[in-house]
Order: structure tokens, then C-alpha cells, then sequence
């Protein structure tokens, strides 16, 4: 497969949440607000990234009956050495990151691209895959993460977007849409999203 | 010879070496990353508390006393590393009974002081520090400042912000009957001791108002005993008038005379000098 192919193709027609139906549960967690939802989606890239690249170079010398083993300590080590790291050096960042070090850990794309991808590819070309899945990854959360945060809390990146006079407190017609900031509203976006991918990308309907 | 990499030995070899090196480096990484780590949490710690002073660019150092509550007294503690030590500690400080950390800050004649507080939210600890300024057999609640280890987002999460956190600032501890009265009230705050709660984030609030009851609650006697003694805080005339009350190295005659006069201490380095020798004889 072409590299461009490799890095535009899990951005959409193969995208990791929507098709692959990979990591769902964090899509669930980090998406009432975008800040997080950016946040996570660019740690996951990172880590998609490199633990494609590493598992790739090693995956010559891996014996295939504890690869499983062997990823998750690769994807581990790789992920407490950079929340190690930031907390030295970017405490702010990884003050964000906190709660998610976990999430990312477990986060079923790193670990799915590792087994699909990386151990049966060149490094390189494995970088490239884990970059796009993170990406596609991201993308997906940050549009959940739009529509949740702007309808539930009735704000963008934590700035004010519905006018402050709208809200019936103050006189208004409008209120937020409380059962946006649950869970089972990422389910019902992510859906809506599929369904639109889908009508657009005939091939992915069953028949 | 090809190696047979499905061989048991070879999983075994390649399993140990996998372990002992990853071991290696995260050892050698959190030790030595440790004191960076540390600096940047007491860094953090000290801005919290400046915030919760109401003067987040002052310098810690400078305008902050830090100090513990021992038998309802306040004491001046020199050197601070322990009390840092003991809030990085969330169990140890939930725990803590005696020798209260707490941090004291005069300006423009108005002492406030600061509270660690500690609790448990829904999913994790929540802790934070709480601003206090003592009235008469009471306290208000001049700041906050809370943070959290992993509540939802959106939700209980929303604890950490500052619009929440003000909506505490000239809450009055105590109601009229004397008990502990401030707390996040669902479906919105119903007297002037409470706060609203968040919408969705209930578990969390529940949290947080055990947490300012326990947390405060064990500086009780400190802080409605000292109000008491506010009454009379007014400076004698002997008091104001001693020359040297600015400059004086020692327990001067003039101070002397005049404390017993109006029964408290009047000179500031005296004080100073006076709680050392307390704090001595403790130990």
C-alpha cells in the first residue's frame, strides 16, 4: 500500500472509531468538554505513533506467543516514561493528561494498530499508520465533543457561545440540553456520525 | 543455527531481559526526575494557597507565615518542608488530628488564613485550600481553591473552576444555632450559607461539603477561639506608643509593662521571639 494511502485512509474511509469501531469507551469519556477531547486525541496520536514505530522495529526478534504481552509493556513503558517526563518538565500539560494516562493505556486503537499494523510493516510505514489512526481517532472526538459541549454546556473551548440574555434565567427562550453531558449522548453522536459516513461510503453498508 | 523464537527458552530469555530493562528505566527515570517533580508540585501547592490569599502574584515566601494549629493555638513553624510534606499526603492529612497545617497572611491589618482541605469525590480525592477570615465566634470564607484527581468532566469536574469556586466567597461558616452550615445545596442554594450545586455532578457535591465540614471542622476550636480574642485586638495605648516595638531584639522592659497592662503582646518581634521560646520548651 502507498504511504500517502496509508496516512488519508484511517483519516476517513477506514477511520478507527467510526469503521473500526476502536476505541468507543474513551470517545465516551473525554468528550463533554473539547479541551479534553483535543487533549486526548493528540496523546493518543502520540502514542499510536510510537509505539507503532517501536513494536515495528522489534518485531522481528517478538516471539508471536506473548506478542500480546510484549505490546502492552512496550505501550506502557512508552506512556508512564512520557508522564514521567512532562510532569518534570510540563506540569501544566500533564495535569491535563492526568486522568487520561490511564485511558490511553487501555485505549483498544493502540493496541489494535500495533497487532493489525506495525508487526507486519516497516517502521516508517508504521509511524505513519499510528499518526493517521490518532488523527482519525481525534477527529472523531472532537466533532462528539462539539456538538456535546456547545448543546450541553452551551460553550466552545470553555468560551461563552450562546448569548448570556437566551437562558430562561435571564428572561430568555433557551437552556442547555442537560443529557448532553451524559455518556449515552456520545453513543447516540458517534451513531449519527456513522450513519452519515455510511451514506456517503456505499462500499462500507452490509448488505 | 536459526533461533527457534517460539522455543520456551527463548520466551523465557527474552522475557527477562524485556522486564529487567524496562525496570531499569523507569526506575532510573522516577528517581531521577523525582526532585523536579517534587519542586513543581510544592510550586503548584504554593500558588493554590496564594490564590485561595486572593493575591496570586505575591511571593509565597515573603507575605505567607506558615504554621500548625497545636492545642488550638497557632504557631509559627520555620521550616516548611514538613507541612508541604504532610499536604502532598492526602491520607496523612485526612488523618492528621494534631499539629494542623495552616497558613497565615496579614495585609493591610486584615489576617486571613489558610486551610488545606481534603475529601473524596466520586471516582477519586478531591482536596484543595480554603481562605478564611475570623469574625465574631464565626469565619467567612474569603477564597477557594479545589482540584480533583479524576471527576467527570463537565460535571463534578467543573469544581476546579473559578466560577464555582467563587460562587463560596462571603459564605459565613457557622448559622445562627452554630452549626456547620455551608454547602453545595442541590437544586440551588435555598440561605445565604449555601451554594449551588452542579447540575449532574451531586456525588461530587456531597463530597465537597464533607470535605469543608471534616476539613474545617478539625480547626474549630482555633478558629471560633480566636475570634473571640478579636474583640480585644485594638491596641493599647502603652502598646501603640512603645518605641520600640518595631526595632526591639528582645522581650523589652516597656513591653513587659504594657502586657500586663492589656494582657496579649504587643510587639511584633517580641511575639516572634515568644513563640519560638514556646515552641522550644515543647520539644
Amino acid at each position: 500500500m502507498k504511504l500517502s494511502k496509508n496516512f488519508t485512509n484511517p483519516l476517513a474511509a477506514n477511520n478507527p472509531v467510526i469503521v473500526q469501531i476502536l476505541g468507543i469507551c474513551s470517545a465516551l469519556a473525554v468528550t463533554v468538554k473539547l479541551e479534553p477531547a483535543f487533549v486526548m486525541g493528540l496523546s493518543v496520536t502520540f502514542v499510536t505513533a510510537f509505539s507503532n514505530l517501536l513494536m515495528s522495529l522489534l518485531r522481528n526478534g517478538v516471539p508471536s506467543r506473548i506478542r500480546i504481552i510484549v505490546q502492552l509493556v512496550v505501550i506502557a513503558t512508552l506512556v508512564i516514561v512520557v508522564d514521567q517526563f512532562l510532569r518534570a518538565y510540563m506540569y501544566d500539560v500533564s495535569k491535563q493528561l492526568s486522568v487520561y494516562v490511564g485511558l490511553i493505556i487501555t485505549n483498544c486503537i493502540v493496541m489494535g494498530r500495533v497487532e493489525a499494523f506495525a508487526l507486519g510493516n516497516k517502521p516508517w510505514a508504521s509511524f505513519v499508520d499510528g499518526v493517521a489512526n490518532g488523527l482519525g481517532y481525534t477527529i472523531i472526538l472532537v466533532i462528539v465533543a462539539f456538538f456535546r459541549e456547545l448543546l450541553g454546556s452551551g460553550t466552545l473551548f470553555g468560551m461563552t457561545i450562546i448569548p448570556e440574555d437566551w437562558y430562561i434565567a435571564n428572561g430568555g427562550f433557551y437552556s442547555n440540553t442537560g443529557l448532553m453531558l451524559f455518556p449515552p449522548m456520545a453513543l447516540i453522536i458517534v451513531g449519527c456520525i456513522i450513519w452519515i459516513h455510511r451514506t456517503i461510503n456505499k462500499d462500507l453498508q452490509e448488505k | 543455527m536459526a533461533i527457534n523464537k517460539n522455543s520456551n527458552a527463548y520466551i523465557i530469555i527474552y522475557t527477562v531481559v524485556m522486564v529487567v530493562i524496562v525496570g531499569a528505566l523507569l526506575a532510573f527515570l522516577a528517581t531521577s526526575l523525582k526532585d523536579k517533580q517534587a519542586q513543581n508540585v510544592l510550586n503548584e501547592q504554593q500558588n493554590s494557597i496564594l490564590k485561595a490569599f486572593g493575591e496570586p502574584d505575591a511571593d509565597f515566601n515573603e507575605v505567607v507565615t506558615i504554621g500548625s494549629i497545636t492545642n488550638g493555638q497557632f504557631v509559627a513553624v520555620e521550616d516548611g518542608a514538613a507541612t508541604f510534606e504532610l499536604i502532598s499526603d492526602r491520607k496523612k492529612l485526612a488523618d492528621a488530628k494534631d499539629n494542623l497545617p495552616i497558613f497565615k497572611m496579614e495585609k493591610d491589618g486584615v489576617v486571613k488564613y489558610v486551610l488545606p482541605i481534603v475529601g473524596k469525590g466520586l471516582w477519586g480525592d478531591i482536596w484543595g485550600f480554603v481562605a478564611l477570615q475570623q469574625t465574631e465566634n464565626n469565619a467567612v470564607i474569603t477564597g477557594i481553591v479545589m482540584d480533583h484527581a479524576g471527576e467527570t468532566p463537565g460535571l463534578g469536574a467543573e469544581i476546579a473552576t473559578e466560577k464555582w469556586q467563587q460562587k463560596f466567597n462571603g459564605k459565613t461558616l457557622y448559622d445562627e444555632a452554630g452549626v456547620f452550615a455551608v454547602r453545595m445545596q442541590k437544586g440551588g442554594a435555598q440561605n445565604e450559607y449555601q451554594v449551588d450545586a452542579i447540575t449532574g455532578g451531586t456525588k461530587t457535591c456531597d463530597g465537597v461539603n464533607a470535605m469543608l465540614e471534616t476539613s474545617i471542622g478539625k480547626y474549630e476550636s482555633f478558629l471560633l477561639g480566636v475570634a473571640v480574642e478579636a474583640e480585644s485586638d485594638v491596641e493599647c495605648e502603652k502598646c501603640a506608643s512603645c518605641p520600640e516595638r518595631e526595632t526591639c531584639e528582645k522581650q523589652c522592659d516597656e513591653c513587659t509593662e504594657c502586657e500586663k497592662q492589656c494582657d496579649k503582646q504587643c510587639c511584633s518581634s517580641c511575639e516572634d521571639k515568644n513563640v519560638e521560646s514556646i515552641k522550644g520548651e515543647e520539644e
